[in-house]
């Protein structure tokens, strides 16, 4: 029984397929499309998802959609008219996007895959729910899911046991945690959807001074809840969703290329925060209220790392798993997975241990672009080819890495990584300089050994899905500063012999020859998606300062 | 052709369509990498997108489809999966003109059989005539071209017969030149890139000189579009030919194992070029094509499969290898009475 999940026209578009409840496939249509966070209909995604299944369209059973299109069309009109006529520009531009796409989804279904069965629409937060859930080694568990919004809702929780899932309770819009989130990265001057991160590692820079401005927009409750305070926010009124009065609290909004000023980080330290503050407040009650000892967490907020790890560290729950692909493309696979198995009945499947659900190529294909492009190479046995990789991380060379499948989620995790040594000092501006190109302020993560990681850092068991952050220990101090942030935390993705084969491998070549068994582990991409085809990362390899290049046992160098 | 072949693909330095830069890149890779850097190349052809076309006409008639069938890798991995993935009833043609070996007959029966799908074969000597005038002439044409032209046009006619909306193709990746969606509407045959204008002003000077002279040849159709035009006015078909390699990535590499395994499929023991199945014309045409514009068609093929990244430029210099001596284009020029033309 093959169930395929979508999710589109809002960011993170994303075709996911299931084989009796179990992940075959799952992309971003970004990756195929180059359009960073593509909103549109998932259509290379879809095809790449048959292929890789060996299925067509008449092989799928069921269609899965990661929302109830009406219902936010509902909520989108409600809104619109409660602010009227300050909502009237607002309700012009937004219309024809509900009309030309967001309401036609099973005509598009129709049309673009030739499905003529009824879709399943699945609520946003229950499709984020399943995500997480169904993802989980946990037979029953509590889940709470937390984002920008969805029809209504824009967090909830309840529980999960079997293949059932019951929400218990939901906090609506426009009270919004990942809305206040996406408010103040537009406000500190950076992208929503893509500056949030940026926001996160600001704050770390910053000091919490405008907290009680915080409490003074948002009332908060002792379970997590919270209400705006509507007086200070623009919604659905303008180009931002902030007004007048909210910068009389926290001053004027920084535009894209002003200078950063303590006040923007003592911002977005409070911001920080107050996420972390109302999101352990949520845990907490959700474990009172549930009683259970597992929780499952999906939903873009869930991306934030330094909150994730408080969550874990900080909260009564015995066990937390979060879905990798938190935002909306992991809302694509709730959905499929809640047809699979809460309406279908497919047994529970094996928990997902691995990102690894996108295009792979083999060496034969990697050969054939390296040889078209004239690249000078070796082919090296697998051994072989760890040693000498390692070689090169130890003496500082930056090594672009493209290995099996590639990630589903926004991290790269190892298959489509740039790597380097995190020992090195000047590490961290040379990737800035000839390849990233980001803020100098923003740390980069670390690939770390599982069977070390307690040696190194404070606050982090099993990371898998570099999700959590943890803190050097005292004994290390300094021994890492490429990924180390100035406050001493570092984001980790540990690494097992199991799950992440030939990338173990590596890091444990490394410890050999530096005595650190880690890497820094960064996204093989330069301001564009991740790569996923050996073209495009040979692209990126010849665009940049990479000092050299592995696909597959293929190595290149400059 | 060392030294006058470009670096990155497989045709040479042939002015005024061809020409090497001083890197010795010539100007069709030349523009392939400029549309590739600005972003400008055409989205790929999708699997969907098929469908979408199959789906319109699929259980109308007695038959979804005609699948051309040359008993090669190409059109036989088309029909398979045309049969089995796409799930279509097709009917299967295979054309000789009097030069298809046993041996690749012998697989497209096969092929037929294991398929359990109704085939329609047509032998004819019609075209004898018009080989031995190409060849005795010293004529330029490309024998290909104009059998092309023969082929498509009894293609058409036995659509039409059988009232079948679609033509399924085996032709590769490589074979669409031009625009991906134009080929659509264009039997994959436009002729006017740089790469094909040479070799279509040879086949016009041919037509004009010895076809439409001849009244054996009168009705001859003068190019593809000419071909389009009588299947649509005489025969009334609106057909579409396709093939399914022009909407899955990759190519050989993921369908030659398929057939293989579930077809016992193999490749001839002689055709050019190598790891084909073409009719023994190839070995003559090719080798003329070569003589009379330094590349034929083939490495107009090839050079299109190593831009998309499908073979390399050494596997594609391996195909087109010419290892073949006088003794075998001396047999095949006998059957067209002109040995001593070898």
């Amino acid at each position: 029984m093959y169930v395929l999940g979508l999710s589109c026209y809002y960011h993170d578009s994303c075709a996911v397929l299931l084989k009796d409840g179990v992940v075959v496939a799952a992309a971003q249509e970004e990756r195929f499309n180059r359009d960073k966070y593509s909103p549109v209909f998932p259509i290379q995604a879809v095809n790449y998802c048959f292929q890789e299944a060996e299925i067509t369209i008449y092989d799928v059973d069921e269609v899965a959609f990661y929302e109830k299109m009406f219902l936010k069309f509902e909520r989108t009109i409600l809104s619109h008219v409660a602010g009227y006529p300050f909502t009237l520009r607002n309700f012009v531009q937004t219309m024809p996007l509900w009309l030309k796409d967001r309401l036609a989804v099973p005509y598009f279904v129709e049309e673009e895959l030739r499905f003529k069965k009824p879709l399943w629409f699945v609520k946003h937060h229950l499709s984020h729910a399943a995500s997480g859930f169904f993802a989980s080694p946990f037979e029953r568990a509590a889940f709470l899911t937390v984002d920008g919004v969805g029809e209504y809702a824009c967090a909830s929780y309840g529980v999960a046991e079997g293949t059932d899932l019951k929400v218990q309770r939901e906090m609506h819009y426009p009270h919004s945690l990942g809305l206040l989130y996406s408010i103040f990265t537009a406000f500190l001057g950076y992208r929503v959807f893509s500056g949030e991160g940026k926001v996160m590692a600001l704050a770390e820079l910053g000091e919490p001074r405008f907290l009680e401005q915080f409490r003074q927009i948002a009332d908060l409750r002792e379970d997590g809840s919270f209400r705006l305070d509507l007086r200070y926010f623009a919604f659905n009124r303008g180009d931002t969703m902030h007004n007048r009065r909210f910068e009389e609290l926290f001053g004027p909004a920084r535009a894209e290329d002003a200078e950063l000023t303590d006040r923007h980080r003592d911002i977005a330290c409070s911001l920080q925060r107050f996420t972390e503050e109302v999101l352990l407040r949520m845990a907490r009650h959700v474990h009172r209220a549930t009683g259970m000892e597992q929780l499952c967490l999906a939903g873009g907020v869930f991306l934030n790392v330094t909150a994730n790890s408080r969550l874990r560290n900080e909260t009564p729950f015995r066990d937390i798993f979060i879905q990798p692909a938190a935002g909306d493309a992991g809302a694509a696979l709730g959905a499929a997975a809640y047809v699979s198995h809460s309406v279908l009945g497919a047994p529970r499947a094996a928990p997902l241990r691995s990102c690894a659900l996108g295009n792979a190529y083999t060496d034969r294909q990697i050969e054939v672009v390296l040889r078209n492009k004239r690249a000078q190479y070796r082919t090296l046995a697998p051994e072989a080819l760890v040693g000498e990789v390692a070689d090169r991380l130890a003496a500082g060379r930056i090594v672009g890495w493209f290995q099996g499948r590639m990630e589903f989620g926004p991290r790269a995790l190892g298959n489509r990584s740039i790597l380097a040594h995190p020992g090195l000092a000047e590490m961290k501006d040379r990737l800035n300089l000839v390849i990233k190109r980001r803020e100098a302020y923003r740390p980069f993560a670390a690939s770390v050994l599982r069977e070390h990681v307690s040696d190194w850092f404070e606050g982090v068991g099993d990371s898998p899905f570099m999700l959590e952050v943890g803190r050097l220990r005292e004994a290390h101090a300094g021994r890492v500063p490429a990924v180390t942030h100035d406050n001493g935390s570092t984001r980790i993705q540990t690494l097992t012999r199991e799950e992440n084969g030939v990338y173990h491998e590596l890091v444990d070549a490394f410890r050999e020859r530096t005595g650190l068994p880690m890497v820094l582990n960064t996204s093989f991409n330069e301001d564009e998606p991740i790569v996923r085809t050996p073209a495009e990362a040979y692209s990126c390899f010849e665009e940049t300062g990479m000092d050299c290049l592995v696909m597959g046992n293929h190595l290149i160098e400059r | 052709m060392t030294g006058t072949m470009c670096t990155r693909c497989v045709l040479p330095h042939a002015p005024p369509d061809i020409l090497l830069d001083a890197e010795g890149v010539c100007n069709i890779c030349r523009n392939y990498e400029a549309e590739e850097r600005m972003g400008a190349l055409e989205d790929p052809l999708l699997e969907t997108d098929f469908l979408k076309i199959l789906d319109k006409h699929r259980g109308k008639q007695e038959y979804d489809c005609l699948c051309m069938l040359s008993g090669g890798k190409d059109s036989t991995a088309a029909l398979y999966y045309v049969k089995q993935k796409y799930k279509l009833n097709p009917l299967v043609f295979t054309f000789n003109q009097g030069f298809v070996p046993d041996e690749h007959l012998d697989s497209a029966r096969k092929t037929v059989d294991k398929l359990g799908v109704d085939w329609v074969y047509f032998e004819t000597p019609f075209m004898k005539d018009m080989f031995r005038k190409i060849v005795q002439t010293r004529s330029k044409v490309v024998i290909c071209g104009i059998c092309s032209l023969w082929y498509m046009l009894k293609t058409y006619e036995i659509a039409a017969q059988f009232n079948v909306p679609i033509i399924i193709s085996g032709w590769t990746k490589g074979q669409t030149t031009g625009s991906s969606r134009s080929v659509l509407s264009k039997c994959a045959c436009d002729q006017n890139p740089e790469e094909f204008k040479a070799m279509s002003a040879a086949t016009r000077e041919f037509m004009d000189k010895h076809v439409r002279t001849d009244p054996k040849y009168r009705d001859f159709p003068y190019n593809m579009q000419d071909v389009m035009q009588i299947a649509k006015t005489q025969y009334k078909s609106k057909a579409v030919v396709l093939s399914p390699h022009w909407f899955v990535p990759g190519g050989p590499d993921e369908y030659v194992p398929v057939i293989k395994e579930k077809l016992g499929w193999d490749y001839p023991e002689r055709s050019y070029p190598k790891k084909s199945t073409n009719c023994d014309l190839n070995f003559v045409a090719s080798k003329l094509a070569v003589k009379n514009f330094g590349y034929s068609h083939y490495h107009i093929e090839m050079s299109n499969m190593i831009r998309l990244g499908v073979v390399t430029r050494e596997e594609a210099l391996e195909h087109l290898r010419m290892d073949y001596g006088d003794e075998v284009l001396g047999d095949i020029l006998a059957k067209l009475d002109s040995r001593g033309m070898a």
